[in-house]
């Protein structure tokens, strides 16, 4: 691992905040399955384990916050001007963060998934239904979550680096995910499935997504949002090279 | 040795010039007074020295190098900035920890400058709980870090009680002793008298002064009051001195000593009121470069003029 990724990750080991935000995907999927458990009778059905799994993608907003702090966190603390006084070549600093951040984003997809998957074990067992450990469409859903954290992980990296202001980013980040894309979505019609928390759902979706609502198919959202990961990598790249810190 | 050199810097935002066509020199191995009124562009133009603004025109070189070309920045310089932030969250020690990993520099280091601030029985703590003295010496103790030749402060007496004052040209003394170049910018003159060799003065974004210090005072007026202001100015004018009329009794006497200035009075037979160089030459050789309308804080003559309210 080169200097520059280890210094950041020495900046995250030696602060909490950025854990407590991703401490919150485990407790919000152990919440999630439960609820889906108790509301459900349908243990037994071959989607159920699927759609229990689909949970682990929803963090996403967690990781997506997460990455925000790698950089407009550093603007929000003033600590920027130090990290740029001791590398000057800036683009190297946000790369070096996207690389932490985005295998940190997949590791949290990681822990959620196990939370998940304990959680989900015990539901079934007390129910008295088995749990299929075989069951190829929970895998490929899972993957698909933890993949989509990873992304999303990237993609906060590169918005904080535009924004700079992290009460914009997070703002900004959370009112598209609740608000906008829907909006814009109902806009353009069927173009909707392109934009990145569809893309995302897509990707770590449970199986009936793509047959229900016209989603992109799995590898398609992948590769989407890998395109969507870059250009904000880029974007970011590029403007944090000329922007003047003041 | 690092000296700075400072060619045409301009910075433009927009329609507002805050640094133009600025050049000077801060020679190797001495301590430089970079002086200004609040909002003359000092902090602008130290921040285009560092990188970290993008001048509109012209070269700042730290040791005939743009500070982006710098192979070892941190070895080379140390910056205290007014701008710059700590995690509040983050332990002192962890703070230089990762500075120290940035700049490939080894670990001991981190013990070596906080014993030198006297932060080693806080470095455990986090910064968050600091007080702004500590905050200082945690952000000096970072600047010294990779042992530069070149140390930049932006205004390190903002909020310093005296005896923060006192520590703080102590400090700068020593850092001069060990040979390095230290830059320190300040908007009150008399806070960098004591200390600095040289002096650069800018308001308004553009060069006023630059030269020794010494050299500074020798440009400051005389400022006498006598009942007979007005034959005396013209007994001094006759003289070839500059006089101004600052009221009905008092005079501005430009390139004349004190000593002179008597001696003339006397031979004519003038009666004066006082003769001097008033509360501090250097202070109205200051003010008369800056225009003195630098805007709150400007004038520097007020020892309760120093604090500002330090950046959150």
């Amino acid at each position: 691992m080169n200097a520059l990724a280890q210094t950041e990750l020495l900046k995250l080991r030696t602060i909490r905040s950025p854990w407590l935000i991703l401490s919150a995907a485990p407790l919000v999927i152990i919440a999630g399955i439960s609820g889906i458990v108790t509301s459900s009778t349908r243990l037994h059905q071959a989607a159920a384990q699927s759609d229990a799994m689909a949970h682990i993608g929803l963090t996403s907003l967690f990781t997506l916050l997460f990455g925000i702090t790698a950089v407009a966190g550093e603007y929000r603390h003033k600590t920027i001007t130090d990290t740029y006084l001791s590398t000057p070549a800036r683009g190297k600093v946000i790369a070096a963060k996207i690389g932490v951040y985005t295998t940190a984003g997949a590791l949290s997809g990681v822990v959620t998934t196990l939370a998940g998957l304990v959680t989900a074990a015990a539901w079934w067992a007390g129910k008295g239904v088995p749990f299929s450990w075989s069951d190829s469409a929970m895998w490929t859903t899972i993957g698909g979550g933890i993949a989509w954290n990873a992304a999303f992980a990237a993609i906060g990296v590169g918005l904080g680096a535009l924004v700079r202001n992290l009460v914009g980013a997070v703002a900004l980040a959370l009112a598209w995910v609740a608000l906008v894309e829907g909006l814009v979505g109902q806009l353009i019609g069927n173009l909707a499935r392109w934009l990145p928390f569809n893309a995302g759902q897509a990707l770590g979706g449970a199986a009936k997504v793509h047959v229900t609502s016209g989603q992109l198919p799995r590898w398609g959202a992948g590769v989407v949002l890998v395109l969507y990961t870059i250009a904000f990598a880029a974007a970011a790249v590029t403007t944090s090279m000329r922007r003047d810190v003041a | 040795m690092t000296d700075v050199a400072i060619r045409g810097l301009t910075k433009r935002y927009g329609a507002v010039t805050a640094v133009e066509d600025l050049s000077f020199d801060v020679p190797a191995g001495q301590v430089t007074g970079f002086l200004g009124p609040n909002g003359a562009g000092k902090t602008t133009t130290l921040r285009m020295l560092l990188g970290l603004v993008q001048p509109s025109a012209g070269t700042a070189l730290i040791g005939g190098e743009p500070y982006h070309k710098l192979a070892q920045p941190r070895a080379e310089v140390g910056a205290v900035l007014e701008a710059t932030g700590f995690h509040p969250g983050r332990k002192g020690r962890d703070h230089l920890r990762v500075l120290a990993r940035a700049a490939g520099l080894p670990a001991g280091r981190v013990a070596e400058v906080l014993e030198r601030v006297g932060l080693t029985s806080a470095a455990g703590r986090r910064v968050g709980g600091y007080s702004l003295g500590m905050r200082q010496r945690l952000a000096l103790a970072a600047a010294l870090l990779g042992d530069p030749g070149l140390l930049i402060l932006d205004e390190p007496g903002n909020g310093l009680d005296p005896a923060g004052m006192a520590s703080l040209r102590e400090l700068l003394r020593g850092l001069a002793a060990e040979g390095r170049t230290v830059l320190v910018s300040s908007h009150v003159l008399s806070e960098a008298a004591q200390t600095v060799d040289r002096v650069v003065i800018i308001s308004s974004g553009r060069l006023r002064f630059s030269g020794p210090l010494t050299e500074l005072a020798d440009t400051s007026a005389v400022t006498v009051t006598s009942p007979q202001a007005g034959d005396l100015a013209t007994v001094l004018k006759a003289s070839g001195y500059e006089v101004e009329m600052a009221g009905n009794t008092t005079l501005q006497v430009q390139g004349a000593g004190t000593a002179k200035i008597g001696l003339l009075a006397a031979q004519e037979g003038i009666a004066l009121s006082s003769l001097g160089e008033g509360p501090s030459a250097l202070e109205q050789a200051f003010l008369r470069l800056t225009g003195g309308d630098g805007g709150p804080g400007a004038s520097g003559i007020s020892a309760f003029h120093t604090t500002k309210e330090p950046a959150k």
